[in-house]
């Protein structure tokens, strides 16, 4: 399935994001490890419920920190993509 | 920052019904008897106060344990991650259901081959097709799957039905774990390191087919170092990341390191884990730069690949603080590329278990006076 503007994304099946107890660091466990998630892959990953569309979420990110929308995108689409590429985030139509 | 480990390996029991020859449990198994249920509790708490986040249950076969559902229960209730890494013999449903309740996270099966007779084989047990029905069983229930399959000269060539069988169980995850050559596997890697045209095939195959299934299946490949120019970062440092609790209590910087002679690893009914992990003498023996000889010592890669890995460095040089072999700059780099050049040479015809009896020693069960069950 491609990535477009109606897809839901959400954590995929068996991954968590947690924080860290050790930092308060949030993280992303998954069956084979460990990934530290920096603060704009936070603010991507709280809005991946399955309900949100990637066109909600690049509105409501662009709303929130009062960035341009296109910059927006391109972060959320670089970011979701990795995730992706590791079955860390599935989509939704 | 202060080195903390995130991951824990419990290798549980040292038994398994298989007797795969690339296994990576010791040749020489440890004295002593297997931790109970009640220690194992004291590990995952102490290991969760240190900073774990992530736990394997892992072998042998952990099934072999019959309390595996407490175990599970008792990290999942530290606040880990819980991920069972298991051959799936003796993963009937009422045991999976079990391990769901206890909060398991989720199921690793391996598999030795996508055909039955050379997987049967491989393992020295009559298992492909108990691990099948296992896999569908596990998708039934929600949870997530890794299939994982150790690559070697007997089965890479047919790495595309391996792939697609691991789609048609439609995996999350596929580990294409190119073996490591310790332990069992050293005993045998005249017979399973693969040659350097199987692996340049294989690493375009791996490539292509994760590009095709993103999204779908993530396809996780790596070089067997024997064919690299640069060492692997192994467990990314020695005591940096990870730890692994054997089935007697011993605690390791990776599974592999029971195997150096002269280093002594202490044990969790001895010492508390937080001790251990900071305090030991072996994990701080290879731990941060101080103890490396030249070339890493001056090397810009140090802090990269941390001098490759102790047990590889031992293993074929003697020295476990020397530098890898695996790394070009190595001054025993000759000790492998000797070996590995001996490899090209085998006929293809030997490559394939049909037409040849595999010439292997298969992994033993440990005897009982040897870590026997609690």
């Amino acid at each position: 399935m491609q990535m477009d503007e109606q897809s839901r994304p959400e954590l995929a099946r068996g991954v968590r994001l947690r924080n860290d107890p050790l930092t308060g660091e949030p993280v992303l466990l998954f069956p084979e490890g460990v990934l530290p998630v920096d603060e704009t892959m936070y603010a991507i990953l709280r809005r991946c419920n399955g309900d949100l569309t990637l066109t909600s979420i690049i509105r409501e990110l662009a709303e929130e920190y009062d960035i341009d929308p296109q910059t927006v995108r391109q972060d959320v689409c670089e970011c979701l993509t990795q995730l992706r590429e590791q079955m860390l985030i599935a989509l939704f139509k | 920052m202060k080195d903390r480990p995130y991951m824990l390996l419990a290798e549980l029991t040292y038994g398994c019904p298989l007797h795969c020859p690339y296994c990576s449990n010791p040749v020489q198994y440890p004295d002593g008897r297997e931790l109970s249920t009640r220690e194992w509790g004291r590990v995952f708490a102490e290991a969760s106060k240190l900073g774990v986040l992530h736990v394997g249950f892992s072998g042998g076969e952990p099934l072999l344990r019959p309390d595996l559902p407490e175990l599970v229960a008792a990290a999942h209730a530290a606040g880990l991650y819980t991920n069972l890494i298991t051959s799936a013999v003796g993963l009937r449903k009422n045991r999976a259901l079990q391990m769901r309740e206890a909060g398991l996270d989720s199921v690793q099966i391996s598999f030795q081959s996508d055909q039955e007779p050379l997987a049967n084989q491989i393992a020295g047990a009559s298992a492909h097709a108990t691990k099948i029905e296992a896999a569908k069983m596990v998708r039934e229930l929600g949870f997530p799957l890794t299939v994982n399959v150790v690559l070697h000269r007997l089965n890479i060539d047919q790495l595309e039905r391996i792939i697609s069988l691991a789609e048609g169980l439609e995996a999350e995850r596929l580990e294409l774990a190119n073996a490591q050559y310790y332990g069992w596997a050293f005993q045998n890697r005249a017979a399973l390191l693969p040659t350097r045209k199987q692996i340049a095939w294989a690493t375009g195959i791996a490539a292509e087919q994760k590009k095709r299934l993103l999204g779908k299946m993530d396809i996780l490949f790596v070089t067997p170092d024997y064919y690299t120019e640069r060492p692997k970062p192994c467990m990314n440092g020695w005591g940096r990341q990870f730890m692994t609790v054997n089935p007697v209590g011993d605690v390791l910087p990776c599974p592999a390191a029971s195997a150096i002679s002269g280093v002594r690893f202490d044990n969790v009914r001895k010492r508390p884990l937080d001790w251990i992990w900071d305090q030991s003498e072996s994990f701080n023996r290879f731990r941060g730069t101080e103890w490396m000889p030249a070339p890493c010592r001056d090397c810009s890669f140090r802090e990269v690949d941390f001098g490759g890995c102790r047990c590889q460095a031992f293993l074929i040089t003697g020295d476990a603080s020397a530098t890898d072999p695996a790394c070009s700059l190595s001054p025993h780099r000759e000790k492998l590329t000797t070996f590995v050049e001996s490899i090209q040479a085998v006929h293809p015809a030997y490559s394939s278990a049909e037409q040849r009896p595999l010439r292997l020693s298969f992994r033993q069960n440990p005897t009982d006076r040897k870590c026997h069950t609690a």
